[in-house]
């Protein structure tokens, strides 16, 4: 793969547009961190997972999104357009090894391509800035993830497609109608919801907002491996078509059902070092405590802004915390403007231990109190210290424009350079390899 | 006059290493291959021979396994080779390929050789035995159309495997380096592969074939030596092309 001009002009495309991205992303952090110089509240907003990795990694993402496919499609795409294939399926190794192979070899583009993105880490740290591990590594693995989804189907297409050409259009079709989705279906009610969940940005969120969701992960190597293995399908010409499709749909139907096994499993680690996705940890431990079930009934509509705020600051981090917790929207399937007549609406009813009760407030600092009075237990005392303190950081972030725009560049195209050059051939084969 | 290459001798009394039966595969409408049954023997270069669009490309890439038959059996020494096991004693070598043609030649060797784990002298004797020396440091696409046939050649040699397809394998010689690659053929069969070439050039055929398989329209028209098909044309010392014209 890095004999070919795709990957190394993804990477020269990236230099600029991460450069940007992060100078952006660090002169706006610097500006906040200015007003938070004096105030500790202020301040223990900054977080650079949200200030500058996510920002930074966006950029990321986006061109992943649009390139990176071609560099995917690369590896099997220019040996199916030459006829190579027909070599290539008849090596001693089987179908499902080459695709593996092939889409190792995908991830170690993928673990070239990111340079910059990491350069820009590197930077960050330079600068002063903080990293912790856990959260960055976790965007990290996402990014890595979602690199790998977009491969397995860069893969599939070019398995199914006769030129490559044909299979960058398959592809696309499936990346950037993954945003059509995101953009225009999330927020929406009922079907629209449930088909919003698809979108392959999905995948890639939960690990941007420091949630290291063990369902997502599952669910998202499940797709990987699903196309890696209608890729392996479609690959040898010397299937018969009918076997083809009868062993796609059960690769379908295996795929599809561990996905929706995934969608169920809740484990999840918060390893965003402010905690954002738990309740302080007394609360979290006295929640854990509660077995009985709790049912949550929402008189919100999907779209309206408070059933995000609800289901970001408290639904989520119930599931998380307690064994058995079942939420209905009352009105699944209505929209808002329908539901407003309602004199219930924007009500969330909460039943646990037979005894329920009522509130409109998306915040934990009242539900806790509600739920513990349901429970019939005293609110636990907060532990002492823990707060986040946040990150502030006043960085100039024109300093980094210099490595994007010109160093990395020229250490990109020397690298070019370097992979292009003849190789050395043995002295033996020379010698004694015929008429040179 | 033709000029023979040596032959292996008394492949006739070889045991049979193949048998195909029944080979059929249409094209929408169009039969590519209309029952096509024949068998190839240990040791012999078995030439198949028809013109451009008698189906010998389908046929040869059939028995690969790297296209699908709509019906037909294939038995390896007397037992069924399903289609997911040809590869480990068959190996097809397609014409007008240029492999991985943004590498370099002495990449692709080096791969073939690792993949089918061949010693460093094994490589050096197959470089040598194709003349390839002086475009080891070339990337495939800026080869010759005659170094580009060398170099498949070169693969199909690397590989272990006792039966090699080889379709229009002198496509793109000039006479010389034809009546090379006819010697070197002959050695691989004499030294115990055997070998199937898909051959349109019949002059080419009937010097380094030992037994030819006319094929027309998807269809054989005739199987055995230049004398056996000679008989079967009634034409008592004609060449390959008077007695394929005959029996076609």
């Amino acid at each position: 793969m890095v004999t070919g001009r795709a990957l190394w002009t993804m990477l020269l495309i990236l230099c600029p547009i991460i450069g940007y991205s992060f100078a952006q992303a660090v002169s706006l952090y610097a500006e906040a961190s200015a007003a938070a110089k004096d105030a500790p509240v202020l301040a223990s907003g900054l977080s650079p997972l949200d200030g500058v990795l996510v920002p930074s990694f966006g950029a990321f993402y986006v061109t992943v999104t649009l390139l990176f496919p071609f560099v995917a499609i690369r590896a099997l795409g220019r040996e199916k357009e030459t006829g190579t294939l027909r070599l290539l399926v008849q090596l001693r190794y089987r179908v499902p090894t080459l695709i593996a192979a092939k889409l190792a070899a995908v991830a170690g583009a993928w673990l070239i391509v990111i340079v910059p993105a990491l350069s820009a880490l590197a930077l960050w740290a330079a600068f002063g800035g903080h990293l912790h591990a856990a959260e960055t590594l976790n965007l990290l693995l996402g990014h890595l993830l979602y690199g790998l989804l977009i491969a397995a189907i860069a893969l599939f297409a070019a398995a199914i497609a006769e030129s490559a050409a044909t299979a960058a259009i398959i592809t696309l079709a499936f990346t950037i109608g993954s945003w059509v989705l995101d953009f225009a279906l999330t927020g929406q009610p009922g079907l629209f919801e449930w088909i919003a969940r698809l979108s392959l940005t999905q995948a890639l969120r939960p690990f941007e907002q420091g949630l290291f969701s063990v369902g997502v992960l599952v669910g998202t190597l499940a797709a990987i491996a699903g196309f890696a293995a209608l890729a392996a399908v479609w690959l040898h010409p010397g299937v018969p078509l009918r076997d083809k499709l009868v062993r796609s749909l059960l690769i379908a139907i295996a795929a599809a059902g561990v996905a929706l096994a995934a969608t169920q499993v809740r484990t999840a680690v918060d390893v965003a070092e402010d905690r954002r996705n738990s309740f302080p940890p007394a609360d979290e431990r006295a929640l854990k405590a509660l077995r009985e079930p709790l049912v949550i009934t929402v008189h919100l509509a999907p779209e309206d802004p408070r059933y995000a705020d609800l289901r970001r600051n408290i639904l989520g981090k119930l599931e998380r915390a307690m064994a058995h917790v079942t939420i209905r929207l009352a009105s699944s399937g209505q929209s808002m403007v329908a539901s407003t007549n309602d004199p219930s609406y924007g009500e969330v009813e909460y039943v646990y231990g037979g005894r329920s009760d009522r509130s409109r407030s998306t915040s934990h600092r009242e539900i806790l109190p509600l739920l513990y009075g349901l429970a019939g237990i005293a609110p636990p005392a907060p532990d002492p210290g823990g707060d986040y303190p946040g990150y502030p950081l006043i960085a100039k972030a024109q300093a980094a424009l210099p490595w994007f725009l010109g160093a990395l560049p020229i250490l990109i195209v020397l690298a070019w350079w370097w992979s292009c050059r003849p190789p050395r051939i043995p002295m033996r084969l020379v010698e004694e390899g015929g008429k040179a | 006059m033709t000029i023979a290459v040596a032959r292996t001798p008394a492949v006739e009394r070889s045991p049979v290493l193949m048998q195909v039966g029944a080979l059929t595969k249409r094209y929408c409408d169009q039969a590519a291959l209309a029952g096509v049954s024949f068998e190839v023997r240990a040791g012999e270069v078995l030439g198949l021979i028809g013109p451009n669009g008698s189906g010998k490309t389908t046929l040869l890439e059939t028995v690969a396994g790297v296209l699908p038959a709509d019906t037909g059996d294939i038995l390896w020494r007397g037992a069924p080779l399903p289609v997911g096991r040809r590869r480990d004693v068959i190996f097809y070598l397609p014409d007008g390929l240029r492999p991985w043609d943004d590498q370099f030649v002495s990449h692709v060797l080096a791969f073939f050789a690792a993949v089918y784990e061949r010693s460093e002298e094994e490589l050096a004797d197959t470089v040598r035995a194709v003349g390839l020396s002086p475009v080891l440091g070339k990337r495939v696409l800026a080869l010759s159309k005659g170094y580009g046939r060398r170099l498949m050649l070169a693969l199909a040699l690397l590989t272990p495997h006792p039966l090699l397809l080889l379709d229009e394998p002198f496509d793109g010689f000039d006479l010389r380096q034809t009546r090379e690659v006819m010697t070197l053929l002959r050695q691989v069969a004499a030294n115990g592969r055997t070998l199937v070439l898909a051959i349109h050039q019949l002059a080419d055929a009937e010097r380094v074939c030992d037994r030819f398989i006319l094929l027309a329209g998807g269809a054989v028209r005739g199987i055995g030596t230049l004398a056996e098909l000679r008989a079967a044309a009634k034409l008592g010392t004609a060449g390959l092309e008077e007695v394929f014209l005959a029996l076609t």
